[in-house]
């Protein structure tokens, strides 16, 4: 078999594994892909499938056909659906949006020059789209914040046990913290941090440049560095 | 007395001036002499250091977010798309 297909084949039997889930789908895609970043835990995080398999796809589905623009979809459906899910109310909304988005992605794919990754261009079409129907609903009641100044008492909780063995909680806190922040700061960490793109990548689905997307990244993973300053004072009263 | 106040001074602009780059730091994005000079004031800077460290903390924390199993919508978009004229 092919490199390619084999990989393609490890990526598919990962999702399909029950019970072994999203971690093992990623590093089997991980194990499949060819280039990598680095992470500042160190780990190497991949966001780039195999180019030239991916690019065949591209090709046969701007002359046209829909099967390989349906194995597109098999491969970046759940990650532009993961990063939709961070930005919109709720599940459903989260599904129509990522639907929304592929059948535009479909519409436009003969405008897809090559100049970008494929998943960076749909990334975009998937967040545009999310903040037209963000723009039509009415403001939300969550209040956004963008506090990062450090709390003076503190503790330093970078050692805490508890980050490992209460992960249902602090998963919550975790995502508490996101969704309170503003979408133009939202948006830079779910991209970079949860979902491992690259700077540059990050970047160029926002539409920005690296100096102002850097900047909007550090305030948020500062922010929500700070509601976890916030949590563990709470948590040692 | 003059001594201290520029003492004092000169360590606040590098307190302002890590805080604002921890993040390119954690990225292994600054140059080397940018990285000695944060690691300089770090190693002297304890609030600095309890903020770097869980910064660090925070962004492998928010990593593991994106580990969670999800159902695959796959099909559903797969069956709109079909559904599409």
């Amino acid at each position: 078999m092919a490199a390619p297909l084999r990989a393609l084949q490890a990526v598919s039997e990962a999702f399909a594994s029950a019970g072994e889930g999203r971690a093992s789908a990623r590093a089997a895609w991980q194990a499949s892909a060819h280039e990598a970043s680095r992470h500042p835990s160190g780990r190497r995080v991949v966001a780039t499938p195999p180019a030239t398999d991916e690019q065949q796809l591209i090709e046969r589905a701007q002359a046209g056909d829909q099967p390989a623009f349906e194995e597109l979809v098999r491969r970046h459906a759940d990650r532009l659906y993961a990063v939709v899910l961070r930005y919109v109310a709720d599940v459903e909304e989260a599904e129509e949006v990522t639907q929304e988005a592929f059948l535009r992605a479909w519409r436009a794919i003969s405008d897809f020059e090559g100049r970008s990754q494929f998943f960076t261009w749909l990334y975009r079409i998937g967040i545009n789209e999310a903040k037209r129907r963000a723009e039509r609903r009415p403001a939300p009641t969550t209040v956004s914040s963008l506090e990062d100044e450090p709390l003076e008492d503190a503790p330093d909780w970078s050692e805490a046990p508890a980050l490992r063995a209460e992960q249902g909680e602090l998963r919550r806190e975790l995502e508490r913290a996101v969704r309170a922040l503003p979408v133009d700061y939202r948006i830079p960490l779910i991209l970079r941090d949860i979902e491992g793109l690259s700077t540059e990548e990050a970047a160029e689905v926002m539409g920005l440049g690296e100096v102002a997307f850097k900047s909007r990244l550090h305030r948020a993973r500062l922010a929500v560095r700070r509601a976890m300053d916030e949590y563990f004072i709470e948590a040692n009263r | 007395m003059i001594s201290r106040l520029l003492k004092r001074r000169r360590f606040m602009r590098e307190h302002d001036w890590t805080h604002a780059h921890l993040s390119e730091y954690l990225d292994e994005q600054l140059d080397p002499d940018e990285h000695r000079r944060l690691e300089e004031h770090v190693s002297m800077c304890p609030q600095c250091r309890r903020v770097l460290a869980t910064l660090r903390r925070t962004v492998e924390s928010l990593m593991g977010l994106g580990e969670q199993p999800q159902p695959s919508i796959a099909d559903g978009v797969i069956q709109r798309l079909r559904s599409e004229p």
